[in-house]
């Protein structure tokens, strides 16, 4: 009598411990991640407050690199990173109020327009969106 | 009137087809050369191409006489010096002939408001136009490098002056050693640039932008860049370095002129791609032509090449420790694109050498080196997670056994029963 | 034997039963009963590939709730289930791992229930049914393949469809209707994940209802070797109740496979490769998954022209040909010991021999 409910606590519990050791990973994958979707349309490219404005910052955008600039008047243009010359990143010159890749030396004005130097194309500018203190921004797919 | 017919019927032509001139020609010049063939065909041939025709002139724009008359074959009819008849002028006379209407400020604003005035000007400043002016009938006139009958426009790819021909039409006579020899001039220039990394951008990739021979001679004031500016004609592009340059001159207080600026570590023509070992101390190094063992600078060379060889060495094992760990399974995707930033700071290092500041080299050197000690961090942290899911499973591993055992046990025992 | 812990379960017992019949189904299973003799272990396998498949169903479940079908994104969904879904790289690379080795599974038990001749009267329709199943499991892995959208799937892909659009007559229908276009597209994709979590599961569900309903009214089939010995013994085959001995067995197999998968997958979790380009150049040994290896080998090692028909186009019709006489086993072996009989055992091993001959020569030419 002793061994057939020992046998039958045993099962019960090492049963139970693989079931946990099921559900577990289940229930966590459940609870969804700090960043809801993969960023090929959206990406979360900086929040509210970490840039001043008249600065810019480089951010991920899948696999490409993006630029955020926030403007004098404190809104946000986001451009692809990607200098059309020989694809270095290119970044924010807050002096000149301009986009400039430090390769060789090619300037964008504000639009994405490639003003100066040996770029042959204007950047490809990206939506961005403010929502609930994220600067959101959007491209298409 | 045939000028007038000719442009009238220029002007008739479809707007999507660059205007050519009537094939019958109505003016007494193409109709009398075309029937005279041979040589003297030669002109007319080429003008269909011509930019100048395409925009309404014709033979006696540049050479004067009468184009209305002459088509019963009375050569002084047409060759009418009263009409202006100037003969072809011979090769000293070129540029003057040109510059009749291509300095002609009032003249050439009618076709093209911003077109520039001054060839002939740029061109007296030039080597060219010096030996010219001193009756070298070789020396290169404008018809060597643009033609003379069928010229296109510097922007038609087929134009010899186009930059992805530019060399070529410049090496005709600047590679040749049967000329050249007669001034003492080298030729080994065009093969050079053939092989530098500028070519490979303007052949191998069409990068027009990339620098071809006018680029850094300049096109009708074509002067070897002074030894005193070679870092000014470099910097028309490669900026930063140049003006990193000049600080370092003016800090410095050196006279870098002496080492020809530029050319000392990088070539002038042959200019390749510059690799990570012309800094330091080995043997390819660019740094040990000026500076021996014992200088100080020798020291701040060798130390400046170890710091870029251990950045460079740093950021190739966290990549390759993150490649890892993705075959591995390990999703790492952000941190190899957080890695990127270190390249970037490689290629700012880089650039800095030409500040020949060793303290704000490797104050660059140590931002990389940050970077790519969170790439570490990130692949310590992937294998740390390979690792947990090795015990997460070694853990799961032992419940199922258990279970199993236990259903082994339970089996033997009821069937015991 | 009711003591008062139980009194409330044996009530809601007591209620579900009097609604919806249980105790009948409990009877019916208390009755069921495994023959035992030497071939019983190839009674688990039916089983197994259930349980397998039930795995792929929780999975596969789970999946849905991040993956995203189009082109634009599902290369990345699947990146983001394994990078930023909690024991998402498990979830995926169970359901990989447990495909693969569900078809083999699915592969043997075809194998086991054809040398034992389990398709005699009366079991044809659970044969017939059988095979369905089979031809759903390739589906399902067919279709499950191409949806990470990455370089390996799109190529394998676009040569299953060009090889689906060179049967005759209604190839070319067949391959447009796949692709969704002339093309592997964005379009395909879709279509094959529409095809994917809806029309194969519903098929399955039906068909696999049947199978099993068709098993448990004809109980578990007794090889033609052991019946003969029951009969000239005299003695009646030993048989274990299905319940508790015979899945508690079951259990212990589910148990092991389950550990083997979970090691599986930590050990060698699934890659994913690059996000396919349908405008890059196909590389160099795209083929499909292992289980369509032989048959992908052989039309490889077809000549171009046999006698003037295109050989792909024979390779197609002969394969064709064999999954039919495959499949009317049960119609013309109907007598054990007999001719057919013997020739459909012969028939059998040559065609083991064959399919793993040309699926290890996938791999060895690759």
């Amino acid at each position: 009598m002793n061994r057939r409910s020992w046998l039958d606590v045993f099962l019960g519990t090492s049963v139970g411990a693989m079931l946990a050791s099921v559900f577990y990973p289940v229930l966590r994958y459940l609870v969804p991640p700090e960043l809801p979707e993969a960023p090929t349309t959206r990406a979360l490219a900086a929040r509210e407050g970490d840039l001043r404005p008249n600065q810019g910052r480089v951010f991920r955008f899948g696999s490409r690199a993006g630029l955020l600039v926030r403007l004098p008047d404190g809104n946000y243009r986001a451009f692809d990173g990607t200098c059309t010359h020989l694809n270095c990143t290119v970044q924010y010159r807050p002096d000149l109020q301009q986009i400039w890749c430090a390769c060789h030396n090619g300037y964008y004005d504000l639009g994405g327009r490639n003003v100066a130097g040996p770029p042959p194309r204007p950047l490809d500018g990206w939506e961005v969106h403010v929502v609930n203190g994220e600067v959101v921004v959007t491209r298409k797919a | 009137m045939g000028a007038a017919l000719l442009v009238l019927l220029l002007a008739a032509a479809p707007t999507q087809e660059p205007p050519r001139p009537s094939p019958t020609p109505p003016s007494s010049c193409l109709q009398c050369h075309l029937e005279l063939g041979g040589q003297a065909a030669e002109p007319v041939a080429g003008m269909r191409d011509d930019v100048h025709a395409g925009k309404g002139l014709s033979c006696h724009d540049c050479h004067g006489g009468n184009a209305a008359a002459g088509h019963d074959g009375d050569i002084d009819a047409a060759h009418d010096a009263a009409k202006g008849w100037r003969e072809a002028p011979t090769r000293l006379q070129v540029p003057q002939f040109c510059a009749r209407c291509h300095a002609d400020a009032e003249y050439m604003k009618r076709f093209n408001p911003h077109t520039r005035i001054d060839q002939l000007g740029e061109y007296r400043t030039s080597v060219h136009g010096r030996k010219n002016a001193a009756g070298d009938a070789r020396t290169a006139v404008c018809i060597d490098c643009h033609g003379v009958h069928g010229i296109r426009a510097v922007a038609d790819a087929r134009s010899s002056v186009h930059p992805t021909h530019l060399a070529d039409t410049c090496a005709r006579c600047h590679a040749d050693a049967g000329l050249m020899d007669q001034y003492g001039m080298p030729t080994a220039q065009y093969a050079d640039y053939k092989t530098s990394v500028h070519a490979q951008a303007l052949y191998g990739k069409g990068d027009l932008a990339a620098p071809t021979c006018n680029d850094c001679h300049g096109s009708h004031g074509a002067v070897p860049p002074g030894v005193g500016s070679v870092a000014n004609v470099c910097g028309s592009c490669h900026g930063r370095e140049a003006s990193l340059f000049r600080e370092t001159e003016q800090k410095k207080g050196l006279e870098l002129d002496l080492c020809i600026q530029c050319m000392v570590c990088h070539d002038n023509h042959a200019v390749k791609a510059p690799t990570p070992d012309m800094l330091g101390v080995g043997p390819r190094s660019t740094c040990i032509s000026c500076h021996g063992e014992g200088e100080p600078e020798y020291a701040a060379a060798s130390r400046m090449g170890a710091g870029l060889e251990r950045l460079r060495a740093g950021l190739a094992d966290a990549r390759g420790r993150l490649e890892r760990a993705e075959q591995a399974g390990v999703e790492v995707s952000e941190d190899q694109f957080a890695l990127q930033k270190a390249q970037d700071h490689v290629v700012e290092a880089r650039v800095l050498v030409h500040s020949f500041d060793e303290e704000r080299f490797q104050a660059a050197v140590a931002e990389g080196a940050a970077v790519v000690e969170t790439g570490h961090t990130a692949g310590r942290r992937a294998f740390r997670e390979l690792r947990e899911r090795r015990i997460g499973l070694g853990i799961s591993l032992i419940v199922i056994v258990a279970v199993i055992a236990g259903l082994v046990l339970k089996v033997r025992q009821i069937e015991a029963d | 034997m009711s003591t008062a812990p139980d009194a409330p379960l044996r009530r809601l017992w007591g209620w579900l039963d009097e609604r919806a019949g249980l105790s009948a189904l409990v009877e019916m299973a208390r009755h069921k009963r495994v023959p035992l003799h030497r071939h019983t272990l190839w009674y688990y396998l039916g089983g197994m590939a259930l349980f397998l498949f039930s795995i792929q169903v929780g999975t596969g479940i789970l999946l849905l709730l991040y993956y995203r079908g189009s082109a634009g994104e599902a290369f990345e969904s699947v990146q983001f289930i394994m990078a930023k879904a909690p024991f998402g790289w498990l979830v995926r690379s169970l359901h990989s791992w447990s495909a693969n080795v569900l078809v083999f599974v699915v592969f043997a038990h075809m194998f086991s229930t054809f040398f034992l001749k389990a398709y005699r009267r009366p079991r044809e329709l659970t044969w017939f049914t059988g095979m369905a199943l089979l031809g759903l499991m390739l589906a399902f892995g067919f279709s499950g393949y191409l949806l990470p959208w990455n370089t390996l799937a799109f190529f394998a892909t676009q040569v299953g469809t060009e090889v689906a659009g060179s049967v005759p007559v209604v190839g070319r229908f067949a391959l447009r209707l796949l692709r969704g276009g002339d093309q592997v597209t964005g379009g395909t994709l879709t279509r094959f994940y529409g095809i994917h979590v809806a029309v194969l599961p519903a098929l399955t569900t039906v068909v696999l209802g049947v199978h099993l309903v068709l098993v448990q009214r004809h109980g578990m089939s007794v090889p033609p070797g052991v019946e003969d010995e029951g009969r000239r013994t005299g003695r009646a085959p030993r048989t274990l109740p299905f319940l508790p001995n015979f899945l508690l067995r079951d259990a212990i197999g589910w148990c092991a496979a389950l550990g083997v998968l979970a090691a599986l997958a930590a050990l060698f979790p699934w890659e994913l490769g690059t996000k396919a380009d349908p405008f890059a150049p196909a590389p160099a040994g795209i083929r499909p998954e292992w289980y369509f290896g032989f048959m992908f080998q052989t039309l490889k090692m077809l000549p171009g022209h046999v006698l003037g028909i295109e050989g792909e186009l024979l390779g197609i019709v002969a394969f064709t040909l064999g999954a039919l006489v495959w499949l009317v086993a049960p119609l013309v072996d109907r007598r054990p010991g007999h001719r057919a009989s013997r020739a459909f055992t012969v028939l059998g091993w040559a065609v083991l021999a064959y399919i793993a001959a040309f699926t290890a020569l996938m791999y060895v030419k690759s």
